[in-house]
């Protein structure tokens, strides 16, 4: 009993929780401005320099304006890290699992609105008009992205769900079992519009390039954040950089889940059994799911960010309703015929 | 051991926030180029910020105008400590060809403590990078004294 | 939509930054560049022709008296200076440079005052009145002005009426020399009176009637600096 709450406590702590999250999270952002400033020709800041950040915005004094709500102020940003942390514990590395559920998507979907949420609440107990005008730009971003999400994870799950037997298949760990025993989903034709659409979800749901409307910094002060100094502003900067890493690692266990299965392969063809080859397959799934979020993150934020200018905000709720719902729905209508 | 990483990390990651106190955009001008890929001040780990709440670097431009004067002292205080001030150009140092105007209240060191004055009409990019390296530095030494 | 960069970012990823690693690699400002100033007070004759042009009034002086002499400190903010090198143009002496030197950082006002001290001796004539005798030269030769010309319309026409006319021919006989204290003398045969001297000389040393046709010279006063020489269009003025 004591044991298996230590368990769960070194879960949310260090694992797949807050640990693992803060130092991978931080680590692709770096890497992420690094290529972004590489992209336009320049030398860019060293990969370490999100760290630097936080530390110093930790060292800051923490102005809490007159106007705002002191108690929503300073917990907003620890709800949305709660959320994101937790969000973290229920998307596999591969074949290991934090907590597995039945429907752990549908709980996913909701943690996801978490930090949002969170983000907005802090900025609107704040009162500053800039904070406003950011929040109904957040507020539209965030319902813009949801429509497409849903329809990809719907169409991801029929499609499990189809092959398993099960219907609809709302279980993240049960898609992933279902890859590394069939191959990813990605080599399905029928699934290529939902991975593309998906990867257009990833810049929208954290507010890059060229879907940051809501933080435009030179237009809006960074709209919601303007109020914020010090160490609460460090942590919304950390739920930024850990949404990115949430984000991919989602697309990396919905499309490209199969690789897990290649990884026990290969350790298992080596001869190894028992504990050892347990660690040695946990250690390579999360070497193997760090490279491919980078890969993604270069590929989504980095590249996109070098190549496009800030979107105005009806243009991003068109782009999302549009072309992005169209390719989701392609893949649902396919999955449903059982292509 | 945390209180170490702050100090460290104070020096590597100075934010900037520009205020235009009446400047002929000369200094403005100067100061983003340090920023663009020829000069690129990310590189030291200096950024932009859009806030006044964000920034560590108040960098100040023009003779301070009657009308930016408030502005200006609000912006100020709204910077978190350890903050630093940098004067950039001759403008907010002494008024330089503004001096004696009736609508000009400079220089800035009579309202606040002024850390980095950057000489020049416009200063070259290389030398707006000393100057906010060594703000960089002296933040270090604030947060250094502050713990 | 439509995306012209994609080539140009992915061509740059794998190609060298073209930034300019300044703290790291040192940089050289262009020729010319006007820079930190270097004043050299050896040279400074005190004519404060630089004071006057300066347009940010960056350029100061103390003077302190001493049994030698003037010790005279000129100082430039750098704080207040625009680097227009007005001063530097204007300096007949060369004792002002604008140097490439741009680091010009300062945590204190005074790091960014450039300053010089020089002792200016008092008039070596005063003390050797006979060493004078090119003062009245110059009273003579407002004296004899007058009868060098006919009329104003005639002067006004320009030097080559002046030439024709047998009165300016005998003037010319005896030529104006410099004098040795190095003051300017004027040369009545070439002066169209036209005072752009007087408005020049940053002493105030030189009084010009356009009407009287009249060129006086306050001895005390004169820094011989030279302006007057250099800005005169008629070559009238000698050193």
């Amino acid at each position: 009993m004591i044991l298996d709450a230590l368990k769960y406590l070194a879960y949310v702590l260090i694992f797949p929780g807050f640990l693992f999250c803060f130092l991978t999270g931080m680590l692709l952002c770096g890497i992420d401005r690094k290529l972004v400033a590489r992209m336009q020709k320049r030398v860019g800041p060293p990969i370490l320099q999100p760290f630097y950040d936080f530390f110093k915005l930790c060292g800051k004094e923490t102005i809490v304006p007159d106007a705002a709500n002191r108690t929503v102020f300073l917990l907003a940003p620890l709800v949305g890290l709660a959320a994101l942390v937790v969000l973290q514990l229920f998307i596999p590395v591969f074949s290991f699992t934090a907590f597995s559920n039945v429907a752990d998507i549908i709980v996913i979907l909701y943690l996801l609105l978490i930090p949002a949420l969170s983000i907005m609440v802090g900025g609107a107990s704040t009162g500053s008009p800039y904070a406003g005008v950011g929040l109904s730009r957040e507020m539209v971003t965030v319902l813009s992205c949801e429509l497409p999400l849903v329809l990809v994870l719907l169409a991801v799950g029929k499609k499990v769900g189809a092959a398993t037997g099960s219907g609809l298949c709302f279980s993240l760990t049960e898609i992933v079992r279902y890859q590394m025993a069939h191959g990813s989903l990605i080599g399905n034709l029928s699934m290529i519009p939902a991975a593309v659409a998906f990867l257009m979800v990833i810049p929208g749901e954290t507010g890059s390039h060229p879907f940051d409307a809501a933080e435009a910094e030179t237009e809006i002060c960074e709209g919601m954040l303007a109020e914020y100094s010090g160490a609460p502003l460090g942590v919304f900067k950390l739920n930024h950089a850990i949404k990115l890493l949430t984000l991919t690692s989602m697309f990396v266990m919905l499309f490209l889940g199969g690789i897990g299965g290649g990884i026990q392969n290969l350790v298992y063809t080596m001869g190894l059994s028992g504990g050892l080859a347990g660690a040695l397959i946990t250690l390579l799934n999360v070497a193997v799911l760090f490279a491919l979020c980078v890969a993604v993150t270069v590929v989504t934020i980095s590249f996109v960010h070098a190549v496009t200018a800030r979107l105005k905000i009806e243009q991003i709720f068109k782009f999302y309703w549009t072309v992005v719902s169209a390719l989701a729905l392609i893949s649902l209508v396919l999955a449903w015929y059982g292509l | 051991m945390f209180q170490k990483l702050i100090e460290e990390s104070t020096g590597k990651s100075p934010w900037l926030f520009h205020i235009n106190a009446g400047s002929c955009n000369g200094c403005d001008i100067e100061l983003v180029s340090v920023l663009t890929p020829r000069y690129d001040a990310e590189r030291l780990g200096f950024k932009l910020a859009g806030s006044p709440r964000h920034a560590d670097i108040v960098v100040v431009t023009g003779p301070i105008t009657a009308q930016s004067l408030p502005r200006v002292l609000r912006s100020i205080e709204q910077v978190p400590e350890p903050r630093c001030i940098v004067t950039m150009g001759s403008c907010p140092q002494s008024g330089n060809v503004f001096r004696g105007s009736y609508s000009i209240c400079g220089p800035l060191s009579k309202y606040v403590h002024v850390d980095v004055d950057v000489a020049g009409c416009t200063p070259k990019p290389e030398a707006v990078i000393d100057g906010l390296a060594l703000a960089a530095r002296i933040l270090q030494e604030k947060r250094r004294a502050k713990k | 939509m439509d995306f012209p960069f994609v080539k140009e970012a992915i061509s740059q990823l794998f190609s060298k930054p073209s930034c300019a690693m300044y703290p790291a690699v040192e940089s050289v400002a262009a020729p010319r560049y006007r820079g930190r100033i270097a004043f050299d007070p050896t040279k400074c004759i005190n004519c404060m022709m630089c004071e006057r042009v300066c347009c940010g009034g960056a350029i100061t002086h103390t003077v302190e008296k001493t049994e030698e002499g003037d010790r005279i400190t000129r100082s430039f903010n750098l704080g207040c200076c625009t680097f227009c090198a007005h001063c530097m143009d204007f300096c007949n002496h060369g004792a002002i440079e604008l140097t490439q030197d741009y680091h010009m950082i300062a945590t204190k006002e005074e790091d960014l005052i450039v300053s010089g001290t020089f002792l200016k001796k008092p008039p070596v004539k005063k003390p050797v009145p006979p060493k004078a005798p090119a003062a009245p030269a110059a009273p003579k030769e407002t004296k004899a002005e007058p009868g060098a010309s006919g009329s104003d319309l005639e002067r006004q026409k320009g030097e080559a009426d002046v030439k024709s006319s047998p009165k300016a021919e005998t003037e010319r006989s005896a030529p104006v020399l410099p004098r040795d204290d190095g003051k300017p003398v004027q040369d009545p045969a070439k002066c169209i009176y036209c005072t752009i001297c007087a408005r020049k000389c940053p002493a105030g040393a030189l009084t010009v009637d356009r009407a009287a046709k009249t060129w006086a010279l306050d001895e005390d006063a004169c820094v011989a600096c030279g302006t007057c020489a250099s800005v005169c269009p008629k070559k009238a003025i000698l050193m």
